[in-house]
């Protein structure tokens, strides 16, 4: 789940009517305001998913304007760069504290899943130490509770002069959970004044990214936010390589830690949710493995894109081997996938040791294409047969990630202009008609699966009808059984090469 | 051609129509599910009505679809994660008695609003993110085998019933039971081939997904194999996350369920709160747990195994 920091949470309650605190929002490195709503304010830190903000100075009260800048200095100084901001906030004088949380319930045989409106008459600090005083409210999302129903809810502590306000506030934190299909929002403390008002003092948010509406993600996704400026160089060109082409899967994500000393470092390429699970269950008895990186390159996508891939995971500095293994049996074609591996390792300019084991559509041919290829490739390769799964693989990493690199030449570069650029998925095909003066039609031509490569009268064309998959079949076929007669380039972010 | 459709959603004969055919997705699974057997009739594209896919007429909505052919009963929807919802509730409200929901990605709003919709019709759905469900009787809705020939060769009549929250599982776990010479993990601890030509078989393969609220659970799926004659032991992979492998411990231990059932389950070394690849795998609470899990399962007589290769044999000493 994403993290919505407090400032822009305030903004979707306020929208939906809630009561918030006065405040300002001041981006990071900007001029302190010329003026306070009140004194005291307190300044917060502005960070996606932060806890404990007040241990860490990155929460402090100020009583004079002229302390602001200070003040504010010290703050940016503890956020050590993670913050988008601080939101400088009035003080208020409040006589009771509550908490206020709405969340999603996944049901299970007993009950129907919906969501919980979770309430405290004894908010503030430490409420998680005081469960016992929280009342949880179930309510259907299509039939959400009126403030009335809540009103009935709400427990008997609550004072009646403000549990209308209360049950109104509690009501409006639900349509914001509604309405932009926050799985968590939370508001502690609700602030309960002398005027029986009540407001929402401090706030945050956590949501789906597949559950942002195109019109809100400016305010969800902000460029550089915590959560783009956490990726690592190579985890954006698997972004950017996603973004060029969105066929399928392909999460990409390296390990933060620092592997131990003597730890056998193994980069990896699982295909599924599945594949991941069987790599937990088979290095969970393993601790001498260090995983580089997780990664699910699955759902159908290009070979194209799994061979930029896996030249993104080849390329992890200090991985002795590659291991890749999918979650059993894959609905892709696994001959595909195999012509992606070994263009990425023939092309990788920092090729690793393999073991490889497909499942699915043709995984026998995926591994004759590597009982052929064999010598063509810089690396040691070890191909497993489907019934063969991780946990047994995983005895032969040690053996394949000490041997010996073997001197072959990398391919030359494609000459020349290109036969034709694809856009989707994106490549350019090279076709060199003097290495195929013959009549008949070449073998990268019939191992077009789809048709869209066609030879007419000693002539290559496209039927405009077909597709182009980027299923790399004809450049295998040109080298395997032609004279090199097509040739593939496809475009990686600009480090990679 | 009743098959497990009968148990899970009535249905003696499915009729079936695809939505987003007019889609790359749409139409090449339609291609492979017709081939494969399953009586694709309609089609479905809200604004490209009146079109026709490889002969297959389409409508602007699943309700003028019914109209044309009121036989249609299930649907497959090949659209994107965010028209889940809509596309859903439309083929719901058109009657439709069985849908299956493709899509990875559907928000869980959306997936909790479609429970509580499905909960007071008559419409029993499978998904979102799954690679659907391959009866051996003769149908398959989704993308199980990748073409309809490797379907057809790697999965088989015979007498186990597949269950997994994955969908490279599923189609393992089903194809592996109809290879002959299948190496595997026997009862004595070794390793070698556990049966020739005489292996077990499948009557079908459920895939209900690997998100925190599916339609049919994997009690559903339980169920219906318990009523399908062809179907003597369950294949199942579970994984933390969800109360489903609880839920299906307490049938058994009340029941309801009494046929043989071996469960692969995945996630032992999976830590609280973390997200995982299969967004319904995240524990969220201590019966979520993989340990909770094992616990219910054995307590209720559910023979667990902890790596992929142990399964078929354990599903041999059950049929013995």
């Amino acid at each position: 789940m994403s993290a919505l920091p407090e400032y822009r949470t305030r903004v979707i309650l306020e929208g939906e009517g809630v009561p918030v605190v006065q405040g300002i929002f001041l981006e990071t490195g900007s001029a302190p305001p010329d003026a306070l709503p009140g004194t005291p304010v307190y300044l917060k830190a502005q960070i996606p998913g932060a806890t404990s903000r007040k241990a860490q100075g990155l929460v402090r009260r100020v009583d004079s304007i002229d302390d602001i800048p200070i003040e504010l200095k010290a703050i940016e100084q503890a956020a050590d760069g993670a913050m988008e901001g601080i939101l400088i906030a009035s003080g208020l004088d409040i006589i009771k504290e509550y908490y206020a949380a709405c969340t999603l319930d996944f049901g299970s045989e007993e009950r129907l899943p919906g969501g919980v409106l979770v309430f405290s008459a004894e908010g503030g600090s430490g409420v998680e130490e005081r469960s016992g005083s929280l009342v949880s409210i179930p309510f259907l999302l299509i039939a959400p509770p009126s403030p009335g129903d809540i009103m009935d809810a709400l427990p008997s502590s609550v004072p009646e002069a403000s549990a209308e306000s209360l049950a109104s506030l509690l009501h409006g934190m639900i349509g914001t959970f509604l309405k932009y299909r926050l799985t968590v929002l939370e508001a502690n403390p609700v602030g309960l004044l002398a005027d029986g008002s009540v407001t929402v003092v401090d706030c945050r948010a956590e949501f789906e990214k597949s559950a942002v509406r195109k019109g809100d993600r400016d305010l969800f996704m902000i460029p550089g936010s915590k959560g783009s400026a956490d990726l690592t160089p190579l985890e954006r060109k698997v972004a950017a390589i996603n973004a060029a082409d969105p066929s399928g899967t392909g999460f990409f994500r390296q390990n933060r830690e620092v592997p131990p000393a003597g730890a056998l470092r193994v980069a990896t390429n699982l295909c599924g949710g599945g594949g991941k699970m069987l790599w937990e269950m088979t290095t969970g008895y393993r601790p001498s493995i260090f995983t580089m990186n997780e990664s699910d390159t699955s759902g159908g996508l290009s070979a194209f894109k799994s061979c930029r891939i896996l030249k993104v995971i080849l390329s992890q500095e200090g991985a002795q081997v590659l291991i890749l293994t999918g979650s059993g049996m894959a609905f892709q074609n696994q001959h595909h996938l195999a012509a992606a591996v070994w263009k990425a390792l023939r092309e990788s300019p920092t090729p690793l040791p393999c073991l490889l084991r497909f499942g699915g559509t043709d995984e026998n041919r995926a591994r004759e294409l590597f009982e052929r290829v064999s010598g063509s490739l810089p690396v040691q390769v070890r191909t497993y047969p489907a019934e063969i799964f991780p946990n047994a693989m995983a005895d032969d990493l040690e053996v394949i990630a000490l041997s010996e690199a073997l001197s072959v030449d990398p391919p030359p570069p494609a000459q020349g202009e290109p036969f034709l650029t694809v856009e989707v998925p994106p490549g350019r095909i090279f076709f060199y008609p003097e290495l195929w003066p013959f009549e008949e039609s070449p073998p990268s031509v019939t191992a077009c699966p789809t048709g869209f490569l066609k030879w007419e009268d000693g002539t290559l064309s496209v039927d405009t009808e077909a597709r182009c998959i980027g299923c790399l079949m004809c450049e295998c076929a040109a080298l395997l059984d032609g004279n090199s007669e097509i040739r593939i380039e496809l475009d990686m972010p600009e480090e990679v090469d | 051609m009743a098959g497990i459709l009968k148990h899970l959603a009535g249905i003696e004969t499915p009729e079936t129509l695809v939505f987003g055919i007019t889609g790359r997705q749409g139409r090449s699974k339609s291609r492979l599910m017709k081939k494969y057997g399953t009586h694709i009739i309609a089609g479905c594209t809200p604004g490209k009505g009146g079109q026709e896919i490889d002969g297959v007429p389409v409508f602007n909505s699943a309700a003028e679809a019914v109209e044309a052919f009121p036989r249609l009963n299930t649907a497959v929807l090949f659209v994107p994660a965010g028209a889940v919802k809509k596309a859903a509730m439309d083929a719901i409200d058109a009657g439709l008695a069985f849908l299956v929901l493709a899509a990875d990605g559907v928000p869980v709003h959306d997936e909790i609003i479609l429970k509580e919709y499905a909960a007071t019709r008559d419409t029993v759905y499978l998904g979102p993110n799954t690679v659907g469900l391959l009866d051996t009787d003769g149908y398959l809705f989704g993308l199980i085998g990748g073409s309809a020939t490797w379907a057809k060769r790697n999965y088989l009549p015979g007498k186990v019933g597949v269950i997994s929250r994955s969908g490279g599982l599923s189609q393992l776990l089903g194809a592996f039971h109809c290879r002959p010479d299948l190496p595997g993990l026997r009862s004595d601890g070794s390793f070698g081939p556990l049966w020739g030509d005489d292996f077990p078989g499948v009557s079908a393969v459920v895939c209900v997904g690997g998100d925190p609220v599916p339609g049919v659970s994997m009690l559903d799926a339980a169920r219906a194999f318990e009523k399908d004659p062809r179907t003597e032991v369950m294949a199942v992979y579970g994984e933390t996350g969800t109360m489903q492998e609880n839920d299906l411990a307490r049938a058994v231990i009340a029941g309801e369920i009494s046929k043989p059932i071996v469960v692969f389950l995945g996630g032992k070394f999976t830590q609280a709160g973390v997200a995982q690849s299969h967004a319904g795998a995240m524990i969220r609470n201590k019966e979520e747990s993989w340990g909770a899990k094992k616990e219910a399962l054995e307590t209720a007589g559910i023979t667990v195994v902890e790596r992929p290769d142990a399964v078929f044999g354990a599903v041999l000493g059950k049929l013995d």
